[in-house]
C-alpha cells in the first residue's frame, strides 16, 4: 500500500487555468519527498487537491483511503501545513490545539500538546492570543496543527517561510524524528538546501506537469552534463587567455572556473601558477540540487 | 466529536465578546422600549387590554434574536474565509452536514441567549402574561434557525464584509422591520399591509407575540406549518451550498 498514490490527476479552475496535468505519483510509506517548482508550477493546487479543498479529475489516495469516497480516513491519515498563513483571532494558542484535536476527534491527548508546543518554541506563548503570534510563531503553530492526530502522512507547504535560522534547525530535527519513526513526508520549500539534506526522493513540477521523479542520489549522480565549479583564491599575477573563457566569476581574490572532468583541474592551476599567481585556497564544487532544478526549469 | 468541537468554539467565539454580542443588543432594546413604548404609548395595538409598551416587548425581543442568529453565523463564516482559518475545517475529516449543524446550533444559542436577556431588561415596562410558552419556544428556535441559515448563505455566498453589510442592511433589516415589530400591521395601510403580508418574518413574530399575549392576527397553526417549511427549505439551501463548496472550495 502506497502512503499517497496519485492517478491521472488534473485541476482546471473555473477561468480555465490547467494548475494540474496528468500528475501520476506514487509514494511509499516512510519516504521523505521534496516536492519542487517555480511559483505556479502547480504544488500548491496538487496539495489542495490531496487535502480536500480543491476539486479534481483522477483520483487520489491516503494510505489506502481515497480522498473522495473514503474521505475520513483519507483525512485521518493526512496533516497538512497550509502555504497561508491561517490562524482563528478568537482563539489562544492551546485553544487553537484542543479545537484542532476535536475536529480529529482526538481526545486525551495533553501530554502530545505539550510536546508539540515545546517542540515547537511556543512555550512561553501557549496562553497568548493568536492575533499576538509572530509570522514565524503562526507558522509553527499551524505546524503543530498539522500534527495533532499524529499523522501517518504528513504534507509541509513551505512551513518554514519567516521562521528563525536557528528554530528552522529544531523544527526540521522535530520533523526527522518524525520521519525516523515510520511517518511519509512531502515538503515544498524554496529552502533547497535543506530539501537536499532530508529528501530521499525528489519530484519536479513545472506548468502543472511532473518533469522528473527520481532518489537524490540518482538525480545528482545521473546529472552528469552538469559542470561542477572549481573556486581558487589567488593573488598576485594573470589569469591567462586561454582559461578566461572557462571563468564563471571573478573578484579581486577569488575565481571561479567551469569545470568538465579532474584533468581540466590541473591544467588550471598549472596554467595559473606558470603565469605567477599565488594559489592560496581551492575548492571543487560539485552540481548540487538548486543547479540540478534549474538546469530542469530551463529544458 | 468535530461537530461538538466546532460548536463548542463558536460558542465559546460570541461569549469571548459578550459586551458586543449580547450587552449591546440588550442597549438596543432597551433604547428602543424608552423611546418608542414612551412616545408612542398612546397608539392603539389591535388587541384588547394591551398596550403599546407591552406589544413591543415581544417584537424587539425576537428582532433581536433573529438579527443575532443570522449575525453569529454570517459574521463567523465570512471572518473564518478572510483569514483563511476555515481551511483547517475544510482539511478536517467534519462532514458538511456536521459543520453546518454546529454554526446553526451556535447561532440558534446566540439568538436564545440574546432574546432571553433582553426579555430580561426590559420586560419590566409591560404586563406579558407569557399565556403559550410552547410558542414562545417554538417560533424563537425556528426563527433563530431560518435568519441563522440565512447567516449561513451569505456568509458563504459573500467574499466580503461589505456585501455582507449590504445583505444584511437591503434584505434582512426591511424583511424585519416589515414583520410587525413596532406595530400591527392591520393598521398598515393597503399597500404596506400587502408587502408585509409577503414578508416570512411576519409568521414568526406573529406566533412570538402569540405566545406573550394569548392572540394573534393569523392561524397560530398556519403560522407554525409556514415557519417550520421555511426553517427547512433555508438551511437545505445552506447544507447544499456547503456541500458544493461554492465560493468555499476550488
Amino acid at each position: 500500500m502506497y502512503a499517497l498514490e496519485i492517478n491521472n490527476v488534473e485541476k482546471i479552475y473555473s477561468n480555465g487555468h490547467k494548475a494540474l496535468d496528468n500528475i501520476n505519483l506514487k509514494v511509499n510509506q516512510g519516504d521523505f519527498i521534496g516536492l519542487l517548482g517555480v511559483n505556479g508550477a502547480g504544488k500548491t493546487s496538487l496539495i489542495s487537491s490531496i487535502s480536500g479543498i480543491n476539486s479534481f479529475k483522477g483520483s487520489i489516495s491516503v494510505m489506502g483511503h481515497d480522498v473522495i469516497t473514503d474521505v475520513v480516513k483519507a483525512k485521518l491519515n493526512l496533516g497538512v501545513v497550509p502555504q497561508e498563513l491561517a490562524f482563528d483571532p478568537f482563539l489562544t494558542v492551546a485553544k487553537t490545539l484542543k479545537f484542532q484535536s476535536g475536529l480529529y476527534g482526538v481526545k486525551n491527548n495533553q501530554s502530545w500538546l505539550d510536546e508539540l508546543i515545546s517542540r515547537m518554541h511556543l512555550d512561553d506563548k501557549v496562553n497568548a492570543n493568536t492575533r499576538a503570534l509572530s509570522g514565524g510563531m503562526k507558522r509553527r503553530l499551524m505546524v503543530a496543527q498539522a500534527l495533532v492526530h499524529k499523522p501517518s502522512v504528513i504534507i509541509l507547504d513551505e512551513p518554514t517561510v519567516g521562521v528563525d535560522v536557528e528554530i528552522r534547525k529544531n523544527i526540521w530535527e522535530f520533523i526527522e524524528e518524525l520521519h525516523k519513526k515510520g511517518h511519509t513526508i512531502l515538503l515544498t520549500t524554496h529552502y533547497l538546501e535543506e530539501v537536499e539534506r532530508l529528501c530521499n526522493k525528489i519530484v519536479m513540477i513545472d506548468k502543472g506537469k511532473i518533469i522528473t521523479e527520481s532518489s537524490k542520489e540518482d538525480l545528482i549522480n545521473n546529472t552528469s552534463s552538469l559542470p561542477s565549479s572549481l573556486d581558487v583564491d589567488i593573488s598576485g599575477g594573470d589569469l591567462l587567455p586561454e582559461i578566461a573563457d572557462i571563468v564563471m566569476s571573478k573578484t579581486d581574490s577569488r575565481v571561479k572556473f567551469k569545470i568538465e572532468n579532474s584533468e581540466q583541474i590541473v591544467m588550471i592551476l598549472n596554467k595559473l601558477v606558470a603565469n605567477g599567481v599565488k594559489i592560496e585556497n581551492i575548492h571543487v564544487n560539485k552540481p548540487n540540487l538548486e543547479d540540478i532544478f534549474l538546469q530542469y526549469l530551463r529544458r | 466529536m468535530p461537530f461538538y468541537a466546532i460548536l463548542n468554539k463558536e460558542i465559546s467565539r460570541f461569549a469571548s465578546i459578550w459586551v458586543q454580542t449580547i450587552v449591546g443588543p440588550l442597549s438596543t432594546a432597551l433604547l428602543y422600549q424608552l423611546i418608542f413604548g414612551h412616545q408612542l404609548s398612546s397608539v392603539s395595538t389591535g388587541i384588547d387590554g394591551v398596550s403599546y409598551s407591552t406589544f413591543l416587548i415581544p417584537g424587539l425581543v425576537i428582532m433581536q434574536v433573529l438579527l443575532n442568529a443570522f449575525g453569529n453565523s454570517s459574521s463567523s463564516l465570512i471572518q473564518s474565509k478572510y483569514s483563511g482559518n476555515i481551511i483547517f475545517i475544510l482539511m478536517a475529516p467534519v462532514s458538511q452536514v456536521g459543520m453546518y449543524g454546529a454554526y446553526l446550533i451556535a447561532s440558534i444559542v446566540r439568538g436564545f441567549i440574546v432574546g432571553a436577556a433582553v426579555l430580561l431588561g426590559i420586560v419590566w415596562f409591560g404586563q406579558l402574561m407569557f399565556s403559550q410558552v410552547w410558542a414562545i419556544l417554538y417560533y424563537a428556535i425556528l426563527g433563530a434557525a431560518i435568519t441563522g441559515g440565512l447567516g449561513l448563505i451569505a456568509g458563504i455566498l459573500c467574499d466580503k464584509f461589505d456585501q455582507l453589510a449590504g445583505f444584511q442592511s437591503f434584505i434582512m433589516v426591511p424583511l424585519i422591520y416589515l414583520s410587525g415589530i413596532f406595530f400591527n400591521i392591520q393598521h398598515f395601510s393597503p399597500f404596506w399591509k400587502m408587502l408585509a403580508m409577503l414578508d416570512p418574518f411576519l409568521y414568526i413574530v406573529d406566533g412570538f407575540r402569540y405566545g406573550f399575549v394569548g392572540e394573534a392576527n393569523f392561524s397560530i397553526w398556519y403560522g407554525a406549518l409556514f415557519v417550520l417549511v421555511f426553517a427547512i427549505a433555508v438551511n437545505l439551501i445552506g447544507i447544499m451550498l456547503l456541500k458544493r463548496g461554492v465560493k468555499i472550495k476550488n
